[in-house]
């Protein structure tokens, strides 16, 4: 087939074709809104149902801000080390991990899965002690995890926010979060 | 509900600076290089009125701070097409970046040009990186943006007041300029409780307010026993 062929080709099926390009437009813009979103794999595959069960924490016991500051904290070797020191407490291949990252020095490159943009002012202490929200409302049902979140159970956005604070009846002025 | 204010003692102001300096390590506001400052194109949200009076040799200087008035009745916030500004119930005019189109209306329309434009994507240097605030934003090119009471603070002292479940107190929630000025000529503070500072001194008879016959009712009350 020349040059001239394929041009008369293409505009016979001009139509056809656009119709195509645009369904796989489609289909991609459906892929990415709709799609399973890339899980998150944390370096450490904790369990948070037997530190809960076994242990007897509580959410505050690790996540030591979540009452009294507007960052709620993700625990590194550091809190971890409180418990864990020397000798595994169990035959975990994870504990393992971990006794090498406190043994080393090294942080925990924990990966965060939820998260507010740099102009939005997010206050753990606002919501949990002032708003008397508990954790499972957002984070959901935590302690039944086995291993960690994949995935944010609840997308901080806008409209998200806004939906919980008009049913609260609480104030949604833009300045309440946004300076 | 509160209304908050300011009052600036101009008998007492020694026109230092130090409240434009605080105002802007405190907000992020931005550094224009020497080029972009002769177009006119400095960042200031706390301004410095600068007037000279009499001929020389004996020449009068009067240094006024100038911060957002935040006026009971702003004509900023009736020309904004998308309500990126606009009073809150506190009495505080809002600059809502990211809503803001840059279309500047507002800028116009305010008669004591109080807001600033970014004409120029921020550049920090290197060692500036570390020691932003991060309550504040950091805004883009092409939006508005002004003083905002340092409202930033406002979330976190009424965050404590509730924590405590108590009442805000007289003098706890301040801007950074009030804070850091040397001469303590800066007050700030709830014009509804007539108890506060503020209040007595709105009514003091050194009291006025900037072009007062336009109506726009500034927040902003100036003490001064001249002229």
């Amino acid at each position: 087939m020349n040059v001239i062929d394929l041009r008369k080709t293409i505009k016979k099926n001009s139509k056809r074709i656009l119709i195509a390009l645009s369904a796989v437009i489609v289909l991609a813009m459906v892929w990415e809104i709709f799609g399973a979103p890339n899980a998150i794999i944390q370096p450490i595959n904790y369990n948070h149902k037997l530190h809960i069960e076994k242990a007897k924490l509580t959410c505050v016991d690790c996540h030591l801000f979540v009452e009294t500051m507007a960052a709620a904290t993700i625990p590194n070797i550091e809190v971890c080390s409180d418990c864990h020191s020397g000798e595994p407490l169990s035959k975990s291949p994870e504990e393992v991990k971990l006794l090498k990252y406190i043994e080393s020095g090294k942080r925990i490159p924990w990966k965060k899965i939820y998260s507010v943009p740099a102009h939005v002012y997010f206050s753990h202490r606002r919501h949990v002690t002032i708003g008397e929200i508990k954790c499972i409302q957002c984070h959901g049902n935590v302690q039944e995890l086995t291993e960690p979140a994949s995935h944010p159970l609840w997308l901080a956005t806008m409209k998200n926010c806004i939906k919980c604070h008009k049913e609260n009846k609480v104030t949604y002025d833009c300045l309440a979060c946004h300076h | 509900m509160p209304k908050w204010a300011m009052a600036i003692d101009l008998d007492k102001c020694t026109g230092c600076g130090d409240c434009m300096a605080a105002c802007k390590l405190e907000n992020n506001v931005a550094i224009v290089d020497a080029e972009q400052a002769a177009d006119d194109r400095v960042m200031l949200w706390m301004d410095m009125m600068t007037i000279y009076e009499g001929e020389y040799p004996n020449i009068k200087l009067k240094r006024i701070p100038k911060p957002c008035f935040h006026c009971d009745n702003p004509p900023c916030i009736k020309v904004c097409p998308v309500h990126a500004t606009y009073k809150n119930e506190e009495g505080l005019v809002a600059q809502i970046y990211n809503r803001c189109i840059g279309c500047r209306y507002c800028m116009a329309a305010c008669p004591y040009t109080a807001k600033v434009f970014n004409w120029y994507e921020p550049e920090w240097a290197d060692e500036f990186k570390t020691c932003m605030n991060p309550d504040v934003s950091l805004r883009m090119k092409g939006v508005v943006e002004k003083c905002s009471f340092c409202a930033h603070r406002l979330q976190k002292v009424k965050e404590n007041a509730r924590a405590d479940d108590r009442e805000i107190s007289d003098g706890e929630y301040s801007p950074a300029c009030a804070d850091s000025c040397p001469a303590e000529a800066i007050f700030f503070g709830d014009l509804e409780n007539k108890e506060s500072k503020v209040f007595k001194l709105s009514n003091s008879p050194r009291a006025f307010r900037e072009l007062e016959d336009l109506g726009t009712i500034p927040k902003v009350f100036y003490l001064s026993e001249k002229e």
